[in-house]
């Protein structure tokens, strides 16, 4: 492997981590407080797959001898992270503990709509990867990437059809992730040694598939389409973030880095 | 259209482990609808075992047992006629002249075919 | 020679009886006496409703869990957690179904402090070793309750049981795993694991109860034992969950902060300094260190996600 092959290579196992531990991350932090019991234990599962794909990514940047998994994925400070910008938002105004904490289910049903359905189209170009590692895991986690997308267009459809509040906060949560969710398609300032290099297919071709799907899904809702998909707040890709990722961060290590030597 | 009906109605699961195994009573679940109640399912009831069909059935469309209609449901221990159980002389007769009896393991066993 | 409606009562509750003593299991459906179902309600609504609260002292710890192995195994857990106050409350919603009642009222019953959930889970978490400690010991005395009611008489509740059981083997092992590795970790982590022990052994001498009705006026174990639900009194079950964990957490080098715990080989019991129950009395009236915080934010997020229950509650063309 020379090394511009592999740099291409490590620059997207970071965006494909990245995305997947900071939306698992948003996940973990709903874990006994969504509104339907029975869908708390069933968001958990998709909680875990993802930030176990997450794992498996930086398991494979270890191999490349980018240091270990939980330093990549605990220590890296927010500058240096690659994941979108709309996946480290919070889950909702207030604090995730006893600081009155409002989760807004609309924006996780839409945010994980979305960021399933690209992540597919992801997966899906993967399986056509030179990087071996990387067919091998989009085989792999094919499935449960399949499950996650079920699940959450389920639940988009019915509180769009919902009608009422429902769908007026749906609507609401549309505008805003679509802002933003540029930032999941785009590969970053190294897209074409990425491509060229056809460790994936290009930023255009997943964006007009994950397009085709939305516009398709959106009439059928009877939802107008909201055009170009935004990168409002800038791209992740880049290390451009927000301070709700260095909270997250800030959390997330906060008792690994205690002592990130000795096992835990 | 409007009209409130109760948020949580309630949904059996079944799973089938593989495609000959029967399908199995989980547990029951609340869920709005069967969709809802589908995407749910398996996250709650098989977490650690492999399925590979599931089935949510609305409790309310089971037509299951009253108490009264339970009690008929023991028989009397005189049916070894449906079963193997008295034909067990049989093992003597076909020894007598070299053949095996064909129990359920050697009946079972044929479904290999005929081997080459 | 008409049978009065009482006499009448009395024949089923006898034959209800012969049933229990034979061992046999009752389901929803089946006739039973008026104090057995409220037992049943009154165990199985709070055994239910505690599952879902005690998510939240180790969600606590659930983003910020070591490392991905461990935040991976904890949400896990917690998970399972919830997952068994799913079980639990099916269970009772089935009980209450007769009063015209459902999850809603005893969600309600809960906010309102009619519903109580389980002493342990008002106290505070301060440190990771503390989901350890969580993980293992209240787990572990969880399980000893729990298994105590595998051969519940009411058949609903045991099957219940039985599932949760089959996932509590996990949980024991995941508890263990976090509070061996800090025990045999550095002096800091040690440290941290000592700190949780000296903090919470109180609260696990008060977990199963007190050992009379004396203590708080009231105690529902003869009931429960009467009718074949549990086996053990409170005070039974503390003594066994010694037995199997007092030589455990010596072993991995924990001291247990109380110099007068010993095991009397004639009385062939535990000797330990009792909790204080005026504490205890506190907890159950929902005043413990945590109760009101961890109310609040299940209600927070109850109230606030209404709109999802209600919107698909409608006949609307979802549902239709």
């Amino acid at each position: 492997m020379n090394r511009e092959y592999k740099e291409a290579v490590v620059e997207l196992l970071y965006q494909l981590a990245d995305d997947d531990l900071l939306v698992s991350y948003r996940g973990s932090e709903w874990l006994g407080l969504v509104p339907h019991i029975e869908e708390d234990v069933a968001y958990s599962s998709i909680t875990q797959n993802t930030m176990g794909h997450a794992a498996i990514y930086y398991g494979i940047l270890e191999e490349l001898g980018e240091g270990k998994v939980d330093d990549l994925a605990q220590l890296r400070p927010a500058n240096e992270r690659k994941n979108a910008i709309i996946l480290e938002e919070k889950n909702g105004q207030g604090h995730w503990l006893y600081e009155e904490p409002r989760y807004d289910w609309a924006f996780t049903v839409v945010r994980n709509y979305f960021y399933e359905a690209i992540k597919k189209k992801k997966i899906d170009s993967l399986k056509q990867s030179t990087y071996e590692p990387l067919v091998q895991t989009a085989i792999k986690i094919d499935t449960e990437a399949r499950y996650h997308l079920m699940h959450w267009q389920t639940w988009f459809e019915q509180l769009i059809r919902a009608g009422g509040e429902a769908e007026e906060r749906m609507k609401a949560a549309i505008e805003k992730v679509w802002k933003d969710i540029g930032g999941v398609l785009s590969l970053g300032p190294n897209e074409e040694k990425i491509v060229s290099a056809g460790i994936i297919e290009s930023e255009a071709v997943l964006k007009e598939r994950f397009l085709a799907d939305m516009k398709e899904k959106f009439a059928e809702l009877g939802l107008e389409f909201p055009g170009e998909p935004g990168m409002e707040r800038g791209d992740g890709r880049a290390g451009v973030h927000t301070e709700d990722l260095e909270e997250a961060i800030a959390t997330l290590s906060e008792v690994y880095a205690l002592d990130p030597a000795v096992p835990w | 259209m409007g009209e409130k009906v109760p948020f949580y109605e309630e949904f059996v699961v079944f799973s089938r482990k593989t495609p000959v195994s029967p399908c199995q009573e989980q547990f029951t679940l609340l869920a709005p609808n069967h969709e809802i109640a589908l995407v749910m399912a398996q996250e709650n009831f098989m977490r650690r075992e492999k399925v590979c069909d599931i089935w949510v059935v609305k409790r309310s469309d089971i037509r299951a047992m009253t108490p009264e209609e339970r009690k008929t449901l023991e028989r009397v221990d005189n049916k070894d006629y449906r079963t193997t159980k008295g034909y067990g002389y049989l093992v003597r007769i076909w020894r007598e002249i070299d053949q095996g009896m064909l129990d359920e393991k050697e009946i079972l066993s044929w479904s290999k075919g005929r081997v080459k | 020679m008409a049978i009065s409606v009482r006499d009448a009562e009395k024949v089923k509750y006898r034959e209800f009886m012969e049933r229990i003593e034979a061992g046999e299991k009752i389901e929803a459906d089946d006739w039973m006496p008026d104090e057995y179902r409220q037992t049943l309600i009154k165990l199985i609504s709070m055994h239910g409703i505690s599952e879902i609260m005690g998510a939240l002292p180790e969600k606590e710890w659930t983003p910020k869990a070591p490392t991905l192995y461990r935040k991976l195994a904890i949400m896990a857990k917690v998970q399972d957690e919830v997952g068994h106050g799913q079980l639990l409350l099916r269970v009772a919603e089935d009980l209450i179904k007769p009063y015209g009642k459902t999850r809603e009222d005893l969600i309600q019953d809960l906010f309102s402090g009619k519903l109580k959930f389980h002493n342990v889970f008002h106290w505070k978490t301060k440190s990771w070793a503390d989901a350890g400690l969580i993980g293992w010991l209240v787990d572990g005395a969880a399980i000893i309750t729990q298994t105590n009611m595998l051969d519940a008489s009411y058949a609903p509740y045991a099957r219940a049981l039985k599932r949760i059981a089959a996932e509590e083997v996990f949980h024991a092992q995941h508890g263990e795993a976090i509070a061996v590795a800090l025990a045999k970790g550095t002096e800091q982590q040690k440290q941290m694991m000592q700190d949780a022990l000296n903090r919470w052994w109180p609260a696990l001498m008060m977990f199963f109860g007190p050992p009379t009705a004396e203590t708080t006026g009231s105690s529902k174990q003869e009931i429960t034992i009467k009718y074949k639900i549990r086996k053990n009194t409170n005070e039974d079950l503390r003594q066994f969950y010694l037995t199997k964990y007092v030589p455990r957490i010596q072993g991995i080098g924990l001291t247990i902060p109380d110099e007068t715990l010993r095991y009397d080989e004639e009385k062939k019991e535990w000797i330990y300094r009792q909790p204080d129950w005026n504490e205890f009395l506190k907890i159950i009236r929902n005043e413990g260190p945590m109760s009101q915080e961890r109310l609040r934010i299940r209600k927070l997020s109850y109230e606030n996600n209404a709109w999802v229950r209600e919107a698909l509650g409608l006949n609307t063309a979802v549902n239709v």
